[in-house]
């Protein structure tokens, strides 16, 4: 590294093969270890190597049986990250938390999906429609209490929006139902 | 191709483009097509083996789930060693396998794939043959590497007798690369490869 090193008067700079004109080694330095781009949502594995989380997810989802730091292979896993949170950043929401992109297909809950099409809206959505019990039956459609349902699809993506249509599309069914048996 | 793959091998390449003044030229990278998925690689045998002032042309094929999943390398020049299969090129090397890491990069690959030619693991062998042959008669070994080095990688040292072996064989109508496998496999041993040859 002697030999053509430009003359860019510092001596100080540490490892020969950085020096380039837009890699400072300060900027190298936050670079994450796996996209070689500066670190987003950076983690900290427990042996000092920094991670874009989405990176690191990834390769934790690539080989589930063999969990190593891609660096020096110690021993690595979700819980024993640490988030790094920047001054800059307002919101130091943890990037654990966020669903990382994963381009592998998302895994459906098997449930649901069997025996009653016509009613198959996804999960979260129960319907229990008692004619008999008339006044009070209408109730359990909209307030389910204490009934264990699967858990409903987490807010903002596109099954949650189908879902809170659905369930006022038939809020508004059961209305005019009662309408009609009061008025007809 | 995957986003985060193209642009890892950019980054890379320019990488190693800062990084060859310092290695003095032992190894170089070029891409083969634009889409960043087919690289060449090239590494100079290291001195003191016998593969010493050799090029050993690689072909690289990075994967689209790069660096998750390690580029799948393997020679394309001809080479005699215990970790790379003598026909298909194909090298035993761990890290192309299950110890890759995806902070491993192309320039530490070819690294790591030089220091194997400087340390053949015969325990592991990619290629029964030359492993055998590694073990039990080793000074072969190192001649016949040698030769296959100067015959295909433009080594500058040339092991004579060895060349007058293949010349015998190529006088009685034999493939030039078949007599010499024939020759290699049997230790030189002119009798036992022209009785394999026309049996």
């Amino acid at each position: 590294m002697a030999e053509t090193s430009e003359a860019r008067a510092s001596p100080s700079a540490p490892g020969g093969d950085a020096g380039g004109e837009d890699d400072k080694p300060d900027e190298r330095m936050l670079e994450c270890n796996i996209c070689l781009d500066t670190a987003r949502d950076a983690v900290v594995s427990m042996c000092g190597h920094l991670f874009c989380w989405p990176c690191l997810h990834q390769w934790l989802e690539t080989r589930p049986s063999r969990q190593v730091c891609p660096v020096c292979k110690a021993a690595i896993s979700r819980d024993k990250v640490i988030p790094l949170y920047g001054r800059g950043n307002t919101k130091q929401e943890d990037p654990r938390n966020k669903v990382p992109p994963r381009p592998a297909g998302q895994r459906t809950e098997p449930e649901n999906n069997g025996g009653f099409p016509g009613f198959g809206f996804g999960e979260g959505f129960h319907m229990s429609f008692g004619i008999g019990a008339f006044p009070f039956g209408v109730f359990t459609s909209t307030f389910n209490f204490g009934d264990p349902r699967p858990s409903a699809a987490p807010r903002g993506t596109a099954q949650y929006e189908e879902e809170q249509f659905l369930s006022k599309i038939f809020l508004w069914v059961a209305i005019l139902f009662v309408l009609w048996l009061i008025f007809a | 191709m995957a986003n985060i793959a193209a642009k890892r091998v950019k980054r890379e390449i320019k990488e190693v483009m800062k990084s060859e003044e310092i290695m003095g030229g032992a190894f170089k990278l070029e891409l083969i097509n634009n889409s960043w998925t087919e690289l060449q690689g090239e590494i100079t045998g290291p001195p003191d083996t016998p593969y010493e002032s050799g090029k050993f042309l690689l072909e690289i094929k990075v994967p689209e789930t790069y660096p998750f999943n390690p580029p799948k390398i393997r020679f394309i020049t001809k080479i005699w060693h215990p970790n790379v299969s003598s026909v298909t090129g194909a090298i035993c090397l761990d890290i192309l396998k299950d110890q890759w890491a995806a902070a491993l990069t192309l320039r530490t690959v070819l690294l790591s794939i030089q220091a194997l030619l400087s340390e053949a693991e015969p325990d592991d062998p990619q290629d029964a043959v030359v492993a055998r042959q590694y073990k039990e008669y080793p000074s072969i070994f190192a001649m016949t590497a040698t030769h296959w080095t100067n015959v295909y990688a433009e080594g500058k040292k040339a092991i004579v007798d060895y060349n007058r072996r293949v010349q015998v064989l190529l006088e009685m109508g034999v493939e030039e690369h078949q007599a010499r496998v024939a020759l290699s496999t049997h230790n030189w041993n002119l009798e036992v490869a022209t009785e394999e040859l026309f049996s």
